[in-house]
């Protein structure tokens, strides 16, 4: 990857808007992702996430705004867009009744694959997914992990440059959460780009180069998990509170304060993402519905 | 109270669904519509299936004018009196399957009725429409004894005293008796007409009581009934289609309009739920992982559609190899004919199934739509009785459903010996059925994926 690519942007989104009747899903959205970025996007239920990625995945047309994705644009260049993304959705989108060698089969010869490609392709899917011994069992049969694994094989199974993970990991054992982040930390290896989205703050402060937080359809910060830290809306809690702008400043300025004699209980707080994300998108239940 | 609160909670979830309710009761209406209308129900008399009876007046008197007007007033026969005076008309009209019988006054009827002669009457008839002959012997008889008068009754005893080859020397009084007996019964029956006592139910039933009567005797005792009465009157009976082998062919006949009306109706069941699997794919989300392979979107409906005219043509073909081997219905007269029409009955029916699931937002809607269309296609349609008994505004309704064009066809093929170029106009009302609910399904299509 030349210095020109690492920095070019993969997905750039201005001024994205997309009404469902009255209501915006996403209200006025920028978001930018570089290459080989892992871009994670986070917000409460109903902010806006999944349908910013079924309009980015070619699945939803805007409804005002810019968006360039691996510079096309969606709704004209969606054919030839869609051959270079990998969308692994919410839902198990799998045929039950075929095996997990059957599912890699469909989906890459959908994706035109054929052949040695295609059988080569197949055989990473179930090596990367586990499945390799269960090959040819029903999906049925398979467990909740399982199931989410295959799901993301068949995403990646024509080898995307752009990949969209939405909430993965749902519902499935530490185990099995555990394989889904190496498969994505070595996509991220390879230098795929990919937009994360979750409710797990743990998985994107460990997969994500750079989080956007999401809510009511408007973004409410952005930046890596220090910048965040940072923000403004995150509030330190009881006391009298002085806000350094770099982790361990507080500590020089405690020493400071004894060296001068004066009497300091001073302790550092640094608010993990939960508390940032609680902070800026507040605590009131969301029940709007997700589009 | 709480068996209230409950009953409270489903009434409450049950009446949420809206359309399912409108399903769940339009479902009994939309049946009782059309049983009712098949019975002739609906508007009293007037709708009450009749039974057609081409006719053709090949004397042209007044005597065959006054016996035709009489024969029309028969409420279980619908007269279609022929304009040309050539023999075949009427009786190509049953040999092509337009009628299931017709009757051929010939030249010099009416000096035979008046001399009291053998009558130049000949019925033509379609031995493979069984339930048709027997309500048309049912009305025949009747309506032949009031159009002849007192004659019929004398000409009928003469024939029986004939018949029984009766000695000379008691004859004249036997035929004395006979002919006051029918006087009087004749005096009765004209009685209570004119009290209104013998009304149109009463007539009705005693049609259907005749029909019923006479096929409890055997398979073919209703036909051997009329053969007999109609031999009496002096009547040539002549059945125009199914040749030497009568009796089984007609069997056949009516194996095979069983066969293919249960055929088309399962396939019709059978393959909306095909279709149905593509609200499974919406429901399952593998739908919008199909949309996400280049070029799939527009694949996605053809490939459905290839899926369930495939599975609705190997059931035909395994329902019908059943029927030649078990009910010996004749798959072999027309192979080619046979296979073409079928998979053209497929593709309507797929056609239907595709639209269906298009229109169709969940797969509860797919059923409670399927189900009314369905059960109600196959009743107009003609699979579960013969069109043939049903008011013509039945019978004009009936030719808006893929049933009635496939059973069409598959009488054509199986009874009228046709072969691929006789059964054309079906396999284009198919063909039609299955480009026009194919167009409107794609259509709908394109406009759901648009993004």
């Amino acid at each position: 990857m030349t210095p020109d690519e690492s920095t070019a942007a993969v997905i750039e989104v201005r001024a994205l808007v997309r009404r469902f009747g009255e209501r915006a899903a996403v209200d006025e959205l920028d978001i930018e992702l570089r290459a080989g970025e892992c871009l994670g996007l986070l917000g409460p239920n109903g902010a806006g996430k999944s349908t910013t990625v079924r309009i980015l995945s070619t699945l939803l047309a805007p409804s005002s705004g810019s968006v360039r994705v691996l510079g096309l644009d969606p709704v004209k260049d969606g054919e030839r867009l869609r051959a270079r993304l990998g969308v692994v959705p919410q839902e198990l989108a799998l045929y039950e009744h075929l095996s997990a060698r059957e599912n890699l089969e469909f989906f890459a010869g959908l994706q035109g694959l054929s052949g040695t490609m295609l059988a080569d392709a197949v055989q990473q899917g179930l090596a990367l997914s586990g499945l390799a011994e269960r090959a040819r069992d029903r999906v049925k049969g398979f467990s909740g992990g399982m199931k989410r694994r295959l799901n993301i094989a068949v995403a990646l199974v024509h080898s995307p440059e752009l990949v969209f993970l939405d909430e993965p990991t749902v519902g499935i054992d530490p185990q099995s959460r555990e394989r889904v982040y190496e498969m994505v930390e070595s996509l991220h290896a390879r230098g795929v780009s990919m937009i994360y989205t979750s409710h797990q703050l743990g998985e994107v402060e460990r997969l994500c180069d750079r989080i956007v937080i999401l809510d009511r359809g408007r973004k409410v910060a952005e930046g890596t998990l220090a910048e965040l830290q940072r923000h403004p809306s995150v509030h330190q809690r009881g006391g009298a509170s002085l806000r350094f702008a770099a982790v361990g400043e507080a500590l020089r300025a405690q020493r400071l304060l004894l060296q001068q004699n004066l009497h300091s209980e001073m302790q550092e707080e640094v608010p993990d993402l939960e508390r940032i994300f609680l902070d800026l998108t507040g605590r009131a239940l969301r029940d709007r519905e997700d589009a | 109270m709480k068996t209230w609160v409950l009953a409270q909670k489903d009434l409450r979830v049950y009446f949420r669904d809206r359309i399912g309710v409108l399903l769940g009761f339009g479902l009994p209406i939309a049946l009782c519509t059309v049983f009712a209308g098949a019975m002739g129900a609906i508007g009293g008399g007037d709708g009450v299936g009749r039974i057609e009876l081409v006719v053709e007046d090949g004397d042209r008197s007044d005597a065959s004018r006054e016996f035709l007007a009489e024969l029309a007033k028969a409420d279980g026969l619908r007269l279609d009196v022929l304009a040309s005076d050539t023999q075949d008309t009427a009786r190509q009209r049953v040999a092509e399957g337009n009628a299931p019988a017709a009757l051929r006054l010939g030249p010099g009827f009416g000096a035979a009725l008046a001399a009291g002669d053998d009558l130049p009457l000949t019925l033509y008839r379609d031995p493979g429409k069984t339930i048709e002959q027997q309500i048309l012997a049912g009305n025949l008889i009747p309506a032949f004894l009031g159009a002849l008068g007192e004659g019929a009754g004398k000409r009928m005893s003469k024939k029986v005293l004939d018949a029984l080859d009766f000695p000379l020397v008691g004859r004249e009084r036997a035929q004395t008796i006979l002919d006051l007996s029918w006087s009087s019964m004749e005096g009765l029956v004209g009685e209570l007409r004119a009290k209104g006592e013998l009304d149109e139910d009463e007539k009705t039933e005693g049609a259907s009581a005749a029909g019923a009567g006479t096929e409890a005797k055997s398979d073919d005792a209703g036909f051997d009934f009329a053969q007999g009465v109609a031999q009496m009157l002096g009547i040539t009976i002549e059945d125009v289609v199914g040749g030497d082998q009568h009796a089984k062919e007609q069997k056949i006949a009516q194996q095979a309009q069983s066969v293919a009306g249960m055929a088309v109706m399962m396939l019709l069941f059978g393959l909306i739920h095909c279709g149905g699997t593509l609200l499974e794919e919406a429901d399952s989300g593998t739908l919008d992982r199909l949309r996400l392979a280049p070029g799939a979107s527009s694949a996605i409906l053809s490939g459905k559609f290839l899926f369930t005219w495939l599975v609705g043509v190997v059931q035909l073909v395994i329902l019908f190899a059943y029927g030649g081997l078990v009910f010996d219905v004749p798959i072999f007269r027309a192979p080619l004919a046979l296979f073409v029409l079928s998979a053209t009955t497929a593709a309507a029916v797929t056609g239907f199934g595709v639209l269906f699931a298009v229109v169709a937002r969940s797969r509860k809607q797919l059923e409670g739509l399927s189900t009314i269309v369905v059960l109600t296609m196959s009743a107009l349609g003609g699979s579960w009785w013969p069109l043939a008994i049903t008011p013509e505004w039945y019978q004009f309704l009936g030719h808006f459903t893929i049933n009635a064009w496939a059973m069409d066809g598959y009488q054509g093929l199986f009874w009228y010996q046709k072969d691929l170029l006789g059964i054309l106009p079906e396999i284009g009302v198919l063909a039609g059925i299955a480009l026009g609910t194919s167009f409107v399904a794609w259509r709908l299509w394109e406009r759901r994926m648009r993004v």
